[in-house]
């Protein structure tokens, strides 16, 4: 399956990124990472250039929390996306926050899938069965 | 009579020509510059404004460069504004096209079919394993298009029934490699070869080759040739950007060290071009550009005039004119407005000005307006240095350096 993977808005966080792009290759994802300081234009845009299944973004920051109020509009705009998998992980927030309030509210922004200050594993494993699920 | 070095230079502008005379003898040395008679050829113009000058060199000496043409018109269909349309944009602007429209794939539907001829249409997007890109919508928008020229720059798998469709389109190889990259050498290739080929087929500039037995060459690549060497005739400070305000248009060339995106590319400056920002041929377009710009009142008062400027035919409206140009210029490149790409313009070292813009201009009036736009709409002190290219040296080292790549070739 193909993925569409960088970090979102003003955020630098490279290593994150890196490791996000090997273990995704490691499970076997045909990955197309845009790297960091990614506008939410360009990670849709290069779903439909590349035909992926799956969108993951992350964030370190905390920015996500901005341009996540931007994901349902932005994503109605385009056409044939939507069986597009939309996922997002990192820390989600700018400040404290806990999950139980941040995931519903990600949720509620269009992602599918919501993993806030997990590990990296334990998202991939989230990834993987609820890709099993949806096929099932 | 010239001697065994010397070498005539001729750049055939929308509004004005230049001829100059490139010697080892300083003495031999000269430019004139001409406001082009548009009752004449261009040919008969040049011969009567210059003949003496021309008939002193022998038909290998004499180079030329022309963007009277227009250039190309194209339109680009892609699917989406971050790769393929940029992609393809970015291409057609270095192959030094200058009217380029796009249309967004998915909203084909709602697009107008243009009603000009175009001269070329350009197909991109998708990376090759992505197929079923294209449906027959394209065709069908297609067929109602007028163009000479078509073709198709996007992915593989769709190649084949693109073709199938329309029998006259080239294929070449995709703009968008399987990292989401940019790659530019085939198309960048055919667009500059149709280029030529539309300079050469002009009844106007065929006529030119009676007195030269040079390729007759676009201005904006003989300009994108010098950049790399521009040390050789100023202290340019890197990373610079070059303004070529002319008649009907305007020019940037940029180092790519400016710019932000996500376009990863060889070249080391890239072109774009403001269509219809110039202050002769397209004067009401830039005027109508100026009054929609919010600071652009604030800026007349700077320069002590009112809007009335805008309705005057003098030396002085000319002269605000090419000041609201670099402004306006300067305000497309920057955050400030969105334009097809963004300038980074508080790390620009130096503006280099070429064209007309300098023989209208004087120093302090150019800095003083780019003074003005660092303040206003940048809301920084940071000021390049600006360097006036006010004896075309930059066009003058652009042809020697063709006339040398010929002698190699």
């Amino acid at each position: 399956m193909k993925v569409v993977t960088g970090v979102i808005g003003n955020d630098i966080h490279v290593v994150a990124n890196r490791l996000i792009d090997l273990s995704l290759k490691a499970r076997g994802y045909e990955v197309f990472n845009l790297g960091v300081n990614t506008y939410l234009e360009e990670f849709f845009d290069a779903v439909i250039e590349t035909d992926a299944d799956i969108l993951l973004i992350s964030s370190l920051n905390g920015e996500a929390e901005g341009w996540g109020r931007e994901v349902k509009a932005l994503k109605a705009e385009y056409k044939g996306l939507d069986k597009l998998i939309m996922m997002i992980g990192g820390n989600l927030t700018v400040g404290a926050g806990k999950a139980e309030d941040i995931i519903p509210k990600y949720k509620s922004y269009g992602f599918d899938l919501v993993c806030h200050q997990i590990d990296l594993n334990t998202g991939l494993d989230m990834l993987a069965d609820y890709i099993k699920e949806k096929s099932a | 009579m010239s001697s065994q070095n010397d070498k005539l230079l001729i750049d055939v502008g929308s509004t004005y020509f230049k001829v100059c005379v490139t010697s080892d003898a300083p003495e031999r040395r000269q430019l004139e510059q001409h406001f082009r008679n548009f009752n004449q050829t261009i040919l008969d113009d040049l011969m009567h404004k210059c003949g003496h000058t021309i008939s002193a060199f022998a038909h290998d000496d004499v180079f030329i460069c022309s963007s009277a043409n227009g250039g190309l018109s194209t339109l680009i269909i892609g699917l989406t504004h971050t790769f393929s349309l940029k992609y393809a944009t970015n291409i057609a602007f270095n192959s030094g096209i200058n009217i380029i429209d796009t249309i967004l794939y998915q909203d084909l539907d709602s697009a107008t079919v243009p009603s000009d001829l175009i001269d070329v249409v350009i197909i991109a997007g998708g990376i090759n394993s992505k197929g079923d890109a294209f449906a027959d919508d394209l065709y069908e928008y297609l067929h109602n298009v007028n163009y000479s020229n078509i073709v198709y720059v996007g992915n593989e798998l769709d190649a084949a029934n693109a073709k199938a469709q329309l029998p006259e389109l080239v294929i070449l190889p995709n703009i968008i490699d399987d990292r989401l990259h940019i790659v530019e050498e085939d198309l960048k290739a055919y667009l500059t070869n149709l280029y030529q080929q539309d300079i050469m087929g002009k009844e106007d500039i065929k006529d030119l080759y009676q007195i030269s037995s040079n390729q007759i060459f676009s201005t904006p690549y003989i300009v994108n040739q010098t950049l790399p060497l521009i040390d050789a005739s100023y202290s340019v400070v890197n990373p610079f950007i070059l303004l070529d305000i002319g008649g009907a248009t305007t020019d940037i060339h940029y180092s790519k060290d400016l710019v932000e995106e996500n376009i990863v590319t060889n070249n080391e400056f890239d072109r774009l071009v403001f269509k219809k920002l110039g202050v002769y041929k397209s004067r009401e377009s830039l005027i109508f550009d100026a009054k929609n710009n919010e600071f652009v009142y604030e800026l007349l008062m700077h320069l002590g005039v009112t809007e009335n400027i805008f309705e005057e035919q003098s030396d002085k409206a000319t002269r605000i004119l090419m000041q609201l140009a670099i402004f306006l210029v300067l305000c497309k490149m920057s955050h400030y407005r969105e334009a097809y790409i963004n300038l980074k313009l508080t790390a620009v070292k130096s503006i280099v000005l070429t064209g007309g813009v300098t023989k209208v201009l004087k120093q302090d009036e150019v800095d003083d307006i780019i003074g003005f736009f660092f303040t206003k709409i940048l809301t920084s002190k940071h000021r390049p240095v600006t360097i006036m290219d006010s004896d075309y040296s930059i066009w003058t080292l652009g042809s020697r350096i063709q006339d040398v790549n010929l002698r190699e070739q």
